[in-house]
């Protein structure tokens, strides 16, 4: 019985699927008059309805951009994949920016952990964060090893041009630096700094009464970034605590992070979904992952 | 037959609403899925596939009746989720638009009910 309807669900998924594809490529072929607008302005308007835009992410608009003859089935290809993530998600997620309810989480790391293959959760050993959708804010580059700056601090000229006008916070991150020199300084703490988000630790329930247990869970701990717009998703680590409530943003996102994410800081801000990486043997490694 | 009305209040409470969403619906076809007997994740995914559907051929349909530059509009409205204007503008452009998104929708509705019902005779 089991096996049966496996095959009823194996069988439509793929019908359905094929269905879509077929679809997507009728729209796309017929359409592709509006896609060069939307591709100019997709970082100006503010798309408040995923579910309605869940064809015209930034990377199928970027790939239109920057190519003079588009390969429509291609395109969908590429596009397929996230599209699904980003309609998915698109059918749960509010329409404000708010805390979810449990209901919500419990739906989206289902839909999450499906797409990724990676197990993901709102609670790792008994703890949680305030929330998982929130806005998030710019950080700067953070200082990986006494005497790191800004001339030592990327490893070509493309990343320095690109990343360089984000500067490098004046303090430490929240657990200090990466490394204690820049002799123990390994590529695994380059990506720590790389792919780092600060996060809202001193808002945990029960934090305040046991603050030490929950900086040393916190510490570099691996969380999945979603940016449901696009269905962009980053392996980050916590390295810093922050931003202020005052600042109405709810995390912060190194350089890197926000740059894949493609979201910004101010009055283009934008919300992010972010859950644990259940990845207790380090297996999961940093930086943008991709729909399975 | 409580739990599968349960189960559907709160599928649908957790979906997020398009601008169609007043008049198209697929209740029928979640009854179907329903009946598989297959795993909530299963169910969901499949829900979620058939929306997606339902929404390139909605949106095929509309964009296929307007100008290039009532196409701008219409898009920009759709991602600023602005159902009210949507259906403004879309009103004023197109002839029995809500008729015709919904001949789009019920023709691919059947099509659905037709793979669910081949399935379940296999």
């Amino acid at each position: 019985m089991i096996t049966k309807n496996k095959s009823h669900y194996e069988h439509l998924k793929t019908k359905w699927i094929n269905k879509h594809k077929k679809l997507q490529k009728k729209l796309w072929n017929k359409h592709k008059d509006v896609l060069s607008f939307l591709s100019d302005s997709s970082k100006q308007l503010a798309l408040g309805s995923v579910g309605g835009l869940m064809l015209l992410t930034s990377p199928v608009a970027a790939n239109i951009s920057s190519q003079q003859i588009v390969n429509t089935q291609s395109l969908a290809q590429n596009v397929d994949k996230s599209v699904f993530l980003i309609s998915d998600l698109s059918h749960v997620l509010p329409d404000k920016v708010r805390p979810l309810t449990f209901s919500e989480e419990d739906v989206l790391v289902q839909t999450l952990t499906r797409h990724f293959g990676i197990r993901i959760t709102p609670e790792l050993q008994d703890k949680r964060l305030n929330r998982s959708y929130g806005y998030i804010g710019a950080e700067q580059h953070l200082a990986r090893f006494p005497g790191d700056n800004m001339y030592a601090h990327f490893d070509n000229s493309y990343d320095s041009q690109k990343y360089w006008p984000s500067g490098m916070a004046p303090g430490l991150g929240g657990w200090g630096y990466f490394a204690k020199s820049q002799l123990e300084f390994s590529e695994k703490d380059k990506m720590r700094e790389k792919y780092y988000i600060a996060v809202q630790t001193f808002l945990s329930e029960g934090f305040n009464n046991r603050v030490k247990e929950y900086m040393d869970f916190y510490k570099y701990r691996k969380m999945l970034l979603v940016n449901p717009n696009n269905g962009k998703a980053i392996v980050t680590d916590i390295a810093d605590s922050g931003p202020a409530e005052w600042t109405g943003k709810h995390l912060g996102g190194s350089p890197e992070v926000m740059n894949y994410l493609e979201r910004f800081d101010g009055a283009q801000k934008g919300p992010v979904l972010y859950f644990f990486i259940d990845d207790p043997d380090d297996k999961i490694p940093l930086g943008p992952i991709n729909v399975q | 037959m409580i739990k599968f009305l349960w189960d559907r209040l709160m599928y649908n409470n957790n979906m997020k609403k398009t601008f169609y969403s007043h008049f198209i619906e697929i209740d029928a076809i979640i009854i179907e899925l329903e009946r598989m007997e297959l795993s909530e994740d299963e169910k969901k995914h499949l829900i979620g596939i058939i929306h997606s559907n339902l929404h390139q051929a909605i949106l095929d349909t509309i964009l296929s009746e307007l100008s290039k530059e009532d196409k701008k509009i219409f898009l920009v409205n759709l991602s600023l989720d602005n159902h009210i204007k949507i259906w403004e503008h879309l009103k004023n452009k197109i002839e029995n638009v809500e008729k015709k998104v919904e001949n789009t929708a019920e023709k691919l509705k059947m099509e659905f009910h037709k793979d669910i019902n081949w399935v379940r005779k296999k």
